[in-house]
């Protein structure tokens, strides 16, 4: 709060021009890629594979000459909510999932094997997931990925996805998220001009919390209805009145690497869902662990 | 110059239009208009906030529909759903704010979405993407995410959006309201050579008197209907009628006047510097007696110093890939009991570093000292700090949340834990201050008051916390002339009340009446301070920044150039003190 600069910490929509090779990817292929590979992370039960799956990551952040830093902001973002669920899980996994060794027990409370392995499992997919997307739209323009998604859903629009909708929604939102950021900053910094105490008194009562909150919520929501109705204005006034009969200026172009690189994403998936991995346990036992 | 054809290209006849904000209440905006452009004209609609003219633009495309009249656009009436696009497409169209119409987030994509509701092949847009960000020179910035863009920028690229559909009119619906002289000054020119070159019809809407004096026709509009037309020359020599209508005359303009009276064959109706220069010139003679030039106006005696920044620097996005140096080596003081003016264009740093002096920033290097209080202190009292150096955004009434006046106002002293009574005696007297009766508003609805109004609501915010400083950061930005001249009397009134004023604005003829003593920011540091004349008198160097000198001093400069004024002439600015002065070689 110290420093009212809201853009600072965000890294999940920030573009960092390396002008790698997975920059240069088409979108399309990016998100299709992208697809497999949080499929396989979601699905895959074994630790091991999911250890890959991070690594493969971190790998790729590499060759897209992302710093490992840089990845790390994003998650340290969503870092209390990992916390959270990390010690729910800690507390109340053992007792729901009672299964193999136990290796501590005091009351209710029990650590297991398979709680133990539980835990790690869902803090390797969330480290991989939050990578995963911090890495695209740090590879990825957002009108890129846009045009991307609208291409990518348009075979649908005939079961009624409104691809080009979805996609106008999208850009606008994005369009406008620093702008808002921006008009957040100052009513801040205006309110707390005006005596306000923001962030620096901690206030219990959940009813007076909410109140103190309402000099920044109220004129925020009021700029952004009226920059709506502007907006409103201004894209009828260039004659949008919806997406029939549009054509597109930015046309995407794949070249082979793109399809080689969904293909092996693709099997990558595969891999991953139909490979008996062995288990942890044993993979460590076969590494010389425990032994 | 390409030709006015004489067929207009849009006919609007007796036009009305109401809204209803509340049922069966009808608020009367427009109240029988007619008007006729002509294919090639360059049309400035100007009038006070509220006197139709925004309404009456939001017509000429079919954005509003009349209540009752009709708007004829190329032969097409407006009312014609079928035909919207094709008048959509005709007459193209740029608001005020910057922000809030641009659609997509690059640039050339923005360019494109309107050819691309055209449905026009990839091809043709490409085509016309290009062709558009040439005429207004944005090429370079295809690529740019659009809130990286200066205002001036961001209007280009929306003029360029419009541009691109090949309409045969360009409105600009206060589309320089919310610039710096430099963005205004981009869109003006880029206005005036699309009319010239490219024979686009342009109707501008403004209350700037600065941006008529290039147009064939000025309509002057106040209480939705047309009051005075004709070209600039004729409606500013009816100088009584134009002050009924509150509206101003351009300083070049009330000095030739100022002459005239002087001088009966001067000119009444010069309109631009190089006019006014060329007819003095044409009546100086040789014997001339040499011109008495005014003494300079004494600096005020120096109060104690109450802010003092020392060599401060602050960084943006600190520790992040994007950190860029904001501000640096900004030396700057304000004395007790004085007005201060800072000058500086968008993105000088100007905001950044009015922002320490309240402690919302705190310096990364050097320091600021706030009533002999670092800001970088650990132990501060910054709620002391805050009360005592009250700060005034841009357009503060985009803040004001309450939905009674008098409890928006309240919000300050409320946050200061005072007594009830106290509270309301403070909520009163801000309000008188700013010419809010205390009854007669304080029960009125925050939102359904009008653009001024609001303003005054939230500058009562500020001075309900009795700041011994205040900081305004462009108090006058959107109001028109009138309506500015009000507040600033205002604000100038304060004075008399024992407060220190820091007042922030890249208008230089604003700043000129009120300061005492200005700093120019540029390049995020304090480039050099003093009177206002001795400020002014730097006229090249302030060019070189982007920032003008008031009119009447470049109209000095030019006479002291001609060789007919004595080289210290050019710390004139104000129209009476250039009067006399110039009457004497006449």
């Amino acid at each position: 709060m110290e420093d009212f600069e809201l853009l600072r910490n965000v890294t999940i929509g920030q573009y960092i021009p390396t002008g790698s090779a997975v920059h240069r990817m088409d979108p399309r292929a990016k998100i299709t890629a992208a697809f497999f590979l949080i499929f396989a992370i979601s699905f895959t039960q074994s630790l091991v594979a999911n250890f890959i799956m991070l690594l493969a990551i971190i790998l790729i952040a590499r060759v897209a000459k992302i710093e490992f830093k840089y990845l790390l902001r994003g998650f340290l973002l969503g870092l209390p909510i990992l916390i959270f669920i990390f010690v729910t899980q800690f507390l109340f996994m053992g007792r729901t999932e009672p299964a193999g060794h136990i290796f501590f027990q005091a009351g209710w409370f029990r650590i297991t094997q398979r709680s133990l392995s539980i835990i790690m499992l869902s803090g390797l997919r969330l480290l991989s997931f939050v990578f995963l997307t911090s890495l695209i739209t740090m590879t990825a323009t957002t009108t890129e990925l846009t045009h991307g998604m609208e291409r990518l859903l348009h075979p649908f629009r005939r079961f009624g996805v409104p691809s080009h909708e979805l996609a106008l929604i999208m850009m606008i939102a994005l369009r406008f998220v620093p702008t808002l950021a921006e008009e957040m900053e100052n009513i801040m910094k205006a309110q707390a001009s005006r005596g306000a105490d923001l962030g620096t008194k901690r206030i219990w009562r959940p009813d007076r919390a909410a109140r103190a909150y309402l000099p920044l919520i109220v004129p925020l929501f009021l700029t952004a209805f009226r920059r709506a109705e502007d907006l409103v204005y201004a894209m009828e006034a260039r004659g949008y009145v919806g997406g029939e009969g549009r054509t597109n200026f930015i046309q995407l172009k794949s070249s082979w690497a793109d399809y080689v690189i969904v293909i092996i994403s693709f099997a990558i998936m595969v891999f991953m869902l139909f490979f008996t991995w062995p288990s942890t346990f044993q993979f460590l036992q076969n590494l010389g662990f425990f032994t | 110059m390409t030709s006015i054809v004489n067929e207009p290209i849009i006919r609007v006849e007796n036009l009305h239009f109401s809204y209803e904000i509340e049922r069966d209440q009808p608020i009367k905006a427009l109240n029988g208009v007619d008007l006729q452009v002509r294919q090639g004209e360059y049309l400035v609609i100007l009038g006070h906030n509220g006197s139709g003219k925004s309404t009456l633009a939001k017509h000429l495309n079919g954005l509003l529909a009349p209540t009752q009249g009709d708007v004829w656009v190329n032969g097409w009436n407006t009312r014609d759903q079928a035909h919207i696009r094709d008048i959509r497409a005709t007459v193209g169209m740029v608001f005020q704010s910057p922000d809030n119409q641009i659609v997509a987030t690059i640039v050339e994509e923005d360019v494109a979405f309107g050819p691309e509701n055209m449905g026009l092949p990839h091809d043709e847009i490409v085509r016309r993407v290009d062709w558009a960000l040439e005429k207004v020179h944005m090429t370079p910035y295809r690529l740019r995410a659009p809130h990286l863009l200066s205002g001036g920028q961001k209007q280009r690229v929306s003029i360029a959006g419009m541009l691109a559909m090949r309409p045969k009119v360009l409105v600009l619906d206060e589309s320089t309201a919310m610039l710096d002289p430099v963005g205004r000054r981009e869109v003006l020119e880029i206005a005036r050579t699309l009319n010239r070159d490219e024979g686009v019809t342009i109707i501008a809407i403004t209350h700037f008197m600065e941006e008529a004096i290039h147009a064939h026709r000025l309509v002057i509009m106040a209480q939705g209907q047309i009051q005075l037309q004709g070209p600039p020359r004729e409606v500013f020599a009816q100088v009584q009628r134009l002050r009924e209508l509150k509206m101003d005359v351009p300083p070049i303009t009330r000095l030739s006047l100022a002459l005239n009276q002087q001088h009966p064959d001067f000119p009444a109706d010069a309109l631009t510097v190089e006019e006014l220069v060329q007819a003095v010139l044409e009546r100086t003679h040789a014997q001339a007696p040499a011109p008495i030039m005014p003494p300079p106006a004494p600096l005020p005696p120096p109060g104690k110093t109450i802010i003092q920044y020392e060599d401060v620097g602050r960084f943006y996005m600190r520790d992040t890939p994007l950190q860029v140096k904001a501000i640096e080596n900004v030396n700057l003081h304000v004395q007790q009991g004085e007005i201060l003016g800072i000058i500086g264009h968008t993105g000088s740093g100007k905001s950044t570093i009015i922002q320490h002096a309240n402690a919302l920033l705190r310096p990364h290097e050097g320091q600021v000292l706030v009533f002999d209080k670092s800001t970088r202190d650990k132990n501060l009292d910054i709620r002391e700090i805050r009360r005592r150096v009250g700060m005034a955004f841009q357009q503060p009434e985009l803040q004001l949340f309450e939905r009674f006046v008098g409890d928006d106002v309240a919000y300050g002293p409320r946050n200061l834990e005072l007594s009830r009574e106290e509270i309301r005696e403070r909520v009163r007297e801000a309000m008188n201050a700013l010419g809010l009766d205390f009854e007669t508003f304080k029960d009125r609805m925050t939102f359904s008051l009008s653009g001024g109004e609001k303003r005054r609501v939230a500058l009562a915010g500020i001075m309900a916390l009795k700041p011994q400083v205040l900081v305004l950061d462009e108090p006058t930005a959107g109001l028109d002339p009138y309506g500015r001249q009000q507040l600033l009397d205002l604000i100038l009134s304060w004075r008399d009340l024992g407060l220190t004023l820091v007042m922030v604005s890249h208008n230089m003829e604003n700043l000129a009446d009120l300061a005492d003593r200005l700093y120019v920011i540029a390049n995020g540091t304090t480039l050099m301070n003093g009177t206002p004349s001795e400020i002014f008198s730097k006229v090249d160097t302030l060019q070189k920044e982007g920032l003008n000198a008031p009119v009447v001093t470049l109209a000095m400069q030019a006479l002291v150039k001609a060789g007919v004024l004595p080289a210290d002439a050019t710390r004139i600015y104000t129209v009476q003190e250039a009067a006399q002065l110039i009457g004497g070689i006449l």
